[in-house]
This record gives structure tokens, C-alpha cells and sequence, in this order.
């Protein structure tokens, strides 16, 4: 329990230095939000000025920091400028969006992975096995950016999917039905590309895994009993491998947020990660800071995640914690 | 095959990879930024081995493209002029390597033009972009994983070595720097920086900050290594023979971390090279008119390029083979100090 | 005559855990004294976690002793500075335990033993080879492993080559720690063997460190015994033999399975 304690305070330490560290790179960082407004020769340097201190850029750097901190404790993430709103809900619906897309990718992924990995490691070196590596040593060889943009273009040559956005023109005369299809038609393109760029990785890891436990005596001794093979592979080898796969699956939950970054910018689906590198361009100084903050908390709270998950199933690690 | 020989054969691929890239010059048949604005868009040529007349020809013939008639933007072949390719042609002027001033190209042809991989707006050939832009795209990640080895190595070395506070400060700064998606950092660190700058000024940024982003992997692992050697006997003898500091780390401790270094260095180059295409991409790494493979692939983002020239994608696969040579290189080597282990997760950790 | 090597009361703390503050402190020497002649050997018999690798490591100013001084040839070694112990220590040498590990594996054997050259600074590079081939003849490797890497030789040729390297700068005092106990029986007596010649020619001093009697008995004269970081019982070696006094002596003397101990009588396996 205490291990847990001093992680979770490990992680609140993290995010007060992330924070801290964005907030001192804006400002050594030259230009902010409004320079592009002093260009514009329509806009008088007063107005500026004025919006300047409306937003309090003008104040010394930590006197901003603790105004930040403390609209963090009550709930708030500051305000943007180039919506002219409040940040959080600004994130939030962003968020959602993204979630939607990277919730549905990672159980598709999992869900492909884990039986492909078993059946791979079962079948060790023979053709199964061999089939499988070789295709997901091809598909790892080929980036993100390259499978989606690919995507893209086989989606805009055939015409089966819509090439962008979450939702037709005229979405709202829809019924529930067709609305729940248009956005699903939306997703499908974002959605493949993010479980084709992370099924090699999982398939290998569970692969590695398995393999490693199949070669256990007490698997042999459990075979020997006449226990069916399926049952052997899933309620026994699985468990026995649980472990690394466990963590690997804290860190898919991390990043749930921030890994689908460069999908959503090419496939212009209205998430967090356009937002973001909006508003990093734009100099959106709230923005940035806020989505940074809220991805790097799904980071630590998915690696948390794993480490709570790998305390409930591996009694090894219950005992261990309570001798300490 | 044993790992030496796999070695050597990715090793032979990649230097051929970038032997073809650093001899751009000569395999283009033009030159990158020679515009024509006669030709905007023009498909990839059919390359024939037999005219339309049925006759066989020995050196591989095309047709120039014109426009259809009644048509903005339909291309047709004109079968009336057969153009033929010519090998070890003499074309524009460039510098081998930057040095070497010539005028061979692999292929050309007189009379049309020859788009091999088609053109893009402004009429300018795209095989020669692609060639010419991998230069930069490849420099860019050679020149990024060096730096980020060269600090990782360097940090890696002064916490393990020196231990203590140091140690610890520089662990929790790595690990913070770990914890940070690198995508988000790369582009909060890019974009942060001033954005309308001159090419080389761009290049040299985006070569810096992809340095800065991936040193705490590489540090961590060197710091491993440093840790265990350090208390072998080996340097204890040698401090026993009044070794100092110095000596110890350059003799005894920088070898081992050598096959670290490697590895690692197999694994990001092509991801440096990646993270400058996705900058280029998104408008924050390497201008025009210099190209890159990520700036070529900018124009996908217009909605009627993606429709209509598919063949401003090609880019994008330019890469793949350099992602294969360099993974399984990586994968030889890993070989070699995990000769059983299935999975190297160095490249994706959990933690 | 003032004997080569006086330590007295040598204690040493190792802060335990991860603090770095002496309070919670391990204690590995507990005020150790002793004193060897010049020429002749003294075994340091203990077993596993009694000090005596901290107690070498100690003498061959490798690690800092807490408190207490260590004699060398009327020098307190102990108090000089770090400039001044570099002076010193090519005059003490250290042979370790594992071969493996005292060797750098990717060197080859010529490197290694002209390594001690090399870090001094002293001859030119052909001189080293020269010097380096005939310290290789003296523990008898053959001159065609020179240009074998360490790993590729067998244990006893391998801690050969660490005596050689211990030899290079010609030091008065060998400190082998446990350097034998590694080995094969068989060559473990060709070493015992070569140990013997070389103090014989050389005029050595050892400090030879085991946890084995029957080793102890061939190889020294004197014998001292350690326990938890002190010396419980010392003297010379057929007097220790034939009337162990501590506990301790008496349990390291049952559990070497060579050696049994009969009222007067040493019957030797």
C-alpha cells in the first residue's frame, strides 16, 4: 500500500514538473498569442496592450504560474485565447472525440493481438508462426504516417469512406440509427490505421511472452494431465504470461490521449491532437499547457493502472509488497 | 544465418540505400528545383519495350504525355513521337557529394521530359525530388541520433561514473524527459522555436531539437552498463596500477558501452528520420525549395492532389526501405548480446 | 627487522542501505592487526563475509580504511594522499578471485599484462611486448597465447596471466585473494606450485587470503584466522594446525573436507 502511496506521489510530482517546464519554455520562448495581433496594422497597440493585461501576460512569470495553480485546484485550465474560451471544456470535447477513436483502436488491437499472439507462439517456427511474423515485421516496417496517409488515399480513390471530420454534412437530420453509422463510417478509416500501427508490437509482445512460458514444466505436467490445448494456451499459458503483457496494456491505456496524434491531423478527425498543434503554433499558451497536462495524466495514471492490475493478479507481487 | 552474416548483409543494404541517396545526382535525371510550369501534374510515364507499331526496341521508349483534347487536366500519350531513354546521359550540372562537379546522369531523355514518378505543381520532377529530398530527410536523422547518442552517452556516463546526487539528478531529468510523449515534445520544442527561418537555419533547428528529444533512453542504458563495469575487478586492478578517472572511462568503460550505442543508434536513426518527415509534413521542419521527404508529402494535404495524383504519395514509401535495413540491423545486433530473448523492447518500453 | 607489512587496528564502516550517512553502518573490520616479514607468507583464513576481501582491498589502498594504519615498509599507508598512495600501490598488487572478472574478456593476454606498463607510463611500446612475453614465460603461458582475448583461455591459464599482470611492476607484497579458490584441484596445486617458485626467485611477500586449511598449510607460514572482521587467533602455521584454540578455527578446520584433525597428528588428503 505505502509503494502505492509513494507512487502516486511520484506522479503528482511528475505533473508539477511537466507544468512547470512548459510554463518556462513558453516564456523563454519568443512571441506569444498576441504578437500576430500586433502585426496587424487594424488593431491599435493599445488594444493590445489592454487584451495584454486582460490575459495578465504581462505579469512576472511566477506570479502566473501560482494564478495557474491555483485555477487548477479549483477546476480550471485557464482560458484560450484563440477560441475565446474557457480551456477545459475547450479540451474536454476535443478529448472526447479522441477517446472515442483511441478506446475503440486499442480493444480492437488487444482483442486482434491476443489470440494472433497465442496461436503464433503455439505454433513456434512452424508456418502459422511464420506467416504471422512475416506480416508483422512488414507492417512494422512501414511508419504511421505512411499507413495512414496510405489510407487516406486508397479511401479517396474508392469512395467507401469519408476522407474526414466525425460527421457528414447534415448530420443532424439524421436518425439515431444513421447518425450512429455515419460517425462509425468516419471512424473506420482513423480507427484501422491506429490498430494496423500497434498490432506488430502487441502480436510480438504476446508471441515473446507466451513462447517464454510454454517451455514451463508445470505446463508439460498440466498437458500431461490431458487438459484440452485450447484451455492450456488461454486459462494456463496466458496467466503465466501475464505479467509483462499486463504492463504493456498500462501503457496502451497511457496512451490513449496522445498516441493518435499524427492520425487525427491526417485524417482531420476533430480530437486533441489538431487542437494541440493549433494552439502550439497559434502560441494558445493555456491550451497547450492544458492538453500537455492531460495527456501526460493519462500517461502516469495508465502505468499506475498496470501496476494496481499487476498487484490484483499476481499473488507473487501481493506477498512481496505486504513483506515489505 | 548466423548474426554475423545477417549483420553484414542489412549492412551491405543500407549502404547501398544510402549510397543511392548520397549519389542523387547522378541516378536524377533533373534537376530538383528546375520548374516547368508547362507540365504541372503530370502522371508517371509508361516505359515501353514495344512501340505501338509493334517494333521491339532494345532501349525502353516512352511517349510524351499531352493534354487530352477538350480536357484541363486529362493526359494522353502521343503516340506519334517515340522518345527513347537514353542511359549515362549528360544533363544538368550538380556536385557529386557536394564536391565533385559533373554532368552524368543515370538516364535521361531529349525532346520530353521523362517523370519517372510523374510532377508535381510546378512541374518538377519527383524521382529527382525524392532522391535529392532523401538526402535531407536521411541527414536529418543521422546527424539527430548523433547528437542524441553523444548526450546520452555523455550523461549516461557522468551518472553512472560519478554516482551520488548527480546520478539522481540526472535520472529524474531523464525520466521526466521519458514520461513526455515525443511527438508532443518534438513539436511543443519545434514549434516554440522561431518558425519563419531560411532553410539551412530550419534544417540545423529540427536536427537539434530530434537530438534533444530522445537522449534519456540512451543515457539510462549507458548508465546500466557503466554501473556494472565500474565494479568488475578489472578496473579495480587497473586502479590498482594508479589508473585514473580518465583512463578508466575511455578504456575500459566506453567499449562496453560501444554495442549499446549501436543498437540504439540502428533504432533511432530511422525514427529521427520519420520525425523529421512528420515535421516537414506538418509545416514545421524544412522549407521549400529545399525538399525532404516530409515537405513532398505536404501536398497530400490538399483535397484534390489526394484525389486526382496519386503519385504525390510516393514519397511516403521512400522511407519503408530504410526502415527494413535499419530494424533488422537493429535485430542482428540484438541478436548477438540477447541470444535468447524473442522481444528487445528498447525500442518500446513500458516504463 | 621491521616486518614488510604492519596493520594495526584497521576498522572499517560500510554505510548499509541507501543512506549515505554512517549511522546505520555495516562493520567490516573491527580493529584487525598483523604484521608479515619480508619474504614469508601469511595466510588469512575466514569464511564468506569475515572481511577479508575489505581487509585486502584496505592494504592494497584500493578503499579508504575508516580509522587505523597499515605499516608499509615503515610508511603509513593509510594516512598518506592520494598522490602518494598512486607512488605506492604498483608496490602492492592485488590477484582477485574470478578471472573472468579481473580480466578484461575483449583484451588479449599481451594487453593485459602490459597493461600496469601502459598506465604507468613507463617504456616505449616495443619494450612493453618484450617485457609483457617475458612475464607470460614466467608463469608459463606459452608465447602463442599472447595474442589469444582473455576469454578464450582456460581458468588456471587465465589466473596465471592475472599473477603475471600482478608481477609487471615488480611490487614487494601479493595480496591473492582467494586467488586459487576457483580453480580445479589439479591446478590448483600447479599454481600453488608456481606461487612457491616465483616467491622463492622474486623474494615475495604474500598475504594469501582463503577460506581453505588445507591450502593455508601448503602455502604459508604464518596463519591467521578471521571472524566477523577481527583476528581471533594467529601464529605460526604448524602451531594453528595442531592446536586451533578459537571456535571459529575449529569450524573452518572441520568443514575442509581435505583436512582432519587428529589429536597430534595432521592427516593430510
Amino acid at each position: 500500500m505505502r509503494y502505492f502511496i509513494r507512487r502516486a506521489l511520484h506522479a503528482v510530482f511528475l505533473l508539477f514538473g511537466v507544468s512547470l517546464l512548459t510554463f518556462l519554455f513558453s516564456a523563454l520562448t519568443p512571441g506569444n498569442y498576441f504578437d500576430e495581433m500586433r502585426l496587424n496594422p487594424q488593431i491599435s497597440p493599445e488594444t493590445v496592450a489592454a487584451l495584454r493585461s486582460q490575459y495578465q501576460l504581462d505579469r512576472p512569470l511566477p506570479v502566473r504560474y501560482a494564478h495557474w495553480l491555483n485555477a487548477v485546484a479549483h477546476g480550471q485550465l485557464g482560458f484560450s485565447f484563440a477560441y475565446n474560451n474557457p480551456v477545459a471544456p475547450l479540451l474536454w470535447a476535443r478529448a472526447r472525440n479522441t477517446l472515442l477513436l483511441t478506446i475503440t483502436a486499442t480493444l480492437l488491437a488487444w482483442l486482434v493481438a491476443l489470440p494472433l499472439g497465442v496461436w503464433s507462439a503455439a505454433s513456434f517456427g512452424r508456418a502459422p508462426d511464420r506467416v504471422l511474423s512475416w506480416t508483422t515485421a512488414t507492417l512494422l516496417v512501414v511508419p504511421d504516417l505512411v499507413l495512414a496517409l496510405g489510407l487516406l488515399i486508397l479511401a479517396v480513390r474508392t469512395g467507401w469512406f469519408p476522407t474526414g471530420g466525425l460527421v457528414s454534412v447534415g448530420f443532424d437530420e439524421l436518425s439515431v440509427s444513421h447518425k450512429l453509422r455515419d460517425i462509425a463510417l468516419h471512424m473506420t478509416l482513423p480507427v484501422v490505421s491506429l490498430v494496423l500501427a500497434t498490432l506488430p508490437m502487441l502480436v510480438r509482445h504476446v508471441r515473446a511472452s507466451v513462447a517464454d512460458v510454454l517451455d514451463a514444466p508445470f505446463l508439460r505436467a498440466a498437458a500431461g494431465h490431458g487438459i484440452p490445448q485450447r484451455k492450456l494456451l488461454y486459462r494456463y499459458a496466458l496467466r503465466a504470461a501475464a505479467n509483462p503483457l499486463i504492463s504493456l496494456f498500462g501503457f496502451s491505456v497511457g496512451t490513449l490521449l496522445s498516441g493518435s496524434l499524427l492520425v487525427e491531423v491526417v485524417m482531420s478527425w476533430p480530437g486533441l491532437g489538431p487542437l494541440l498543434l493549433e494552439s502550439i503554433l497559434a502560441r494558445d499558451l493555456y491550451v497547450v499547457i492544458g492538453g500537455v497536462l492531460l495527456s501526460m495524466l493519462f500517461l502516469v495514471g495508465g502505468s499506475l493502472f498496470a501496476d494496481i492490475l499487476l498487484y490484483l493478479a499476481d499473488p507473487r507481487i501481493r506477498t512481496a509488497a505486504s513483506a515489505k | 544465418m548466423t548474426q554475423r552474416r545477417k549483420f553484414t548483409r542489412w549492412l551491405i543494404v543500407l549502404v547501398t540505400l544510402h549510397g543511392i541517396i548520397a549519389a542523387a545526382g547522378f541516378f536524377a535525371p533533373y534537376d530538383p528545383v528546375e520548374q516547368d510550369r508547362e507540365r504541372p501534374y503530370f502522371p508517371p510515364v509508361h516505359i515501353h519495350m514495344m512501340d505501338t507499331q509493334g517494333h521491339f526496341h532494345l532501349r525502353p521508349v516512352f511517349y510524351p504525355l499531352r493534354l487530352r483534347a477538350g480536357s484541363f487536366d486529362q493526359y494522353e500519350e502521343d503516340t506519334a513521337t517515340t522518345v527513347p531513354l537514353k542511359f549515362f546521359q549528360r544533363g544538368a550540372a550538380y556536385r557529386l557529394l557536394g564536391i565533385v562537379p559533373s554532368h552524368l546522369h543515370l538516364f535521361g531523355a531529349t525532346g520530353a521530359r521523362v517523370y519517372l514518378l510523374g510532377s508535381d505543381a510546378y512541374g518538377r520532377d519527383q524521382l529527382s525530388r525524392i532522391l535529392y529530398g532523401g538526402q535531407v530527410s536521411l541527414l536529418a536523422g543521422l546527424l539527430g541520433a548523433t547528437v542524441t547518442l553523444f548526450l546520452g552517452a555523455l550523461i549516461g556516463m557522468a551518472a553512472g561514473y560519478f554516482g551520488g546526487w548527480r546520478d539522481e539528478l540526472l535520472m529524474r531529468i531523464a525520466e521526466l524527459f521519458l514520461a513526455l510523449p515525443w511527438l508532443y515534445l518534438l513539436f511543443a520544442l519545434r514549434a516554440f522555436l522561431p518558425l519563419a527561418v531560411s532553410p539551412l537555419e530550419a534544417f540545423l533547428l529540427v536536427v537539434i531539437v530530434i537530438g534533444m528529444v530522445g537522449w534519456a533512453r540512451p543515457a539510462r542504458l549507458v548508465r546500466g552498463v557503466v554501473l556494472s563495469v565500474k565494479e568488475r575487478d578489472f578496473v579495480r586492478a587497473a586502479r590498482g596500477f594508479g589508473a585514473s578517472d580518465v583512463y578508466l572511462l575511455r578504456r575500459h568503460i566506453l567499449p562496453e558501452t560501444a554495442s549499446v550505442l549501436l543498437t540504439q543508434a540502428a533504432i533511432l536513426v530511422p525514427q529521427f528520420v520519420l520525425a523529421e518527415m512528420t515535421l516537414s509534413f506538418l509545416g514545421l521542419g524544412v522549407p521549400e525549395p529545399m525538399s525532404s521527404w516530409g515537405n513532398l508529402l505536404a501536398a497530400l494535404q490538399q483535397y484534390n492532389v489526394l484525389v486526382s495524383y496519386w503519385w504525390m504519395y510516393l514519397p511516403a514509401l521512400a522511407i519503408v526501405p530504410f526502415f527494413l535495413g535499419y530494424l533488422s540491423l537493429a535485430s542482428a545486433l540484438q541478436q548477438r548480446t540477447r541470444p535468447y530473448k524473442i522481444e528487445e523492447k528498447s525500442s518500446w518500453s513500458p516504463s | 627487522m621491521q616486518p614488510l607489512l604492519r596493520v594495526e587496528n584497521l576498522v572499517k564502516h560500510y554505510a548499509a542501505g541507501r543512506s549515505a550517512s554512517l549511522k546505520d553502518k555495516l562493520t567490516a573490520l573491527d580493529g584487525v592487526s598483523l604484521s608479515i616479514p619480508s619474504g614469508e607468507t601469511l595466510a588469512l583464513v575466514g569464511e564468506s563475509g569475515s572481511g577479508k576481501s575489505t581487509l585486502a582491498l584496505c592494504i592494497a589502498c584500493l578503499e579508504p580504511p575508516t580509522s587505523g594504519s597499515i605499516w608499509f615498509e615503515g610508511i603509513d599507508a593509510a594516512a598518506l594522499g592520494e598522490n602518494q598512495q598512486c607512488l605506492l600501490r604498483p608496490q602492492i598488487q592485488l590477484v582477485f578471485q574470478d578471472p573472468a572478472s579481473s580480466l578484461n574478456p575483449r583484451w588479449t593476454a599481451l594487453d593485459i599484462v602490459s597493461e600496469p606498463f601502459l598506465v604507468q607510463g613507463r617504456f616505449t611500446k616495443p619494450d612493453r611486448a618484450v617485457r609483457a612475453l617475458q612475464l607470460l614465460d614466467r608463469v608459463a603461458i606459452p608465447r602463442k597465447m599472447a595474442a589469444r582475448r582473455a576469454d578464450e583461455l582456460s581458468g588456471g591459464q587465465k589466473q596465471r596471466l592475472a599473477i603475471a599482470r600482478a608481477l609487471a611492476l615488480e611490487p614487494k607484497l601479493l595480496i591473492l585473494d582467494e586467488a586459487l579458490s576457483a580453480l580445479d584441484c589439479s591446478v590448483q596445486a600447479q599454481i600453488s606450485n608456481l606461487l612457491l617458485d616465483l616467491q622463492s626467485s622474486l623474494g615475495l611477500t604474500y598475504l594469501f587470503i582463503t577460506h581453505d586449511f588445507a591450502m593455508a598449510a601448503h602455502m604459508a607460514d604464518q596463519i591467521a584466522v578471521m571472524y566477523q572482521g577481527r583476528i581471533v587467533e594467529s601464529g605460526p602455521s604448524e602451531k594453528i594446525l595442531s592446536s586451533p584454540n578459537h571456535e571459529a578455527t575449529r569450524s573452518l578446520m572441520a568443514a575442509t573436507p581435505r583436512f582432519i584433525e587428529t589429536p597430534g597428528v595432521l592427516v593430510h588428503f
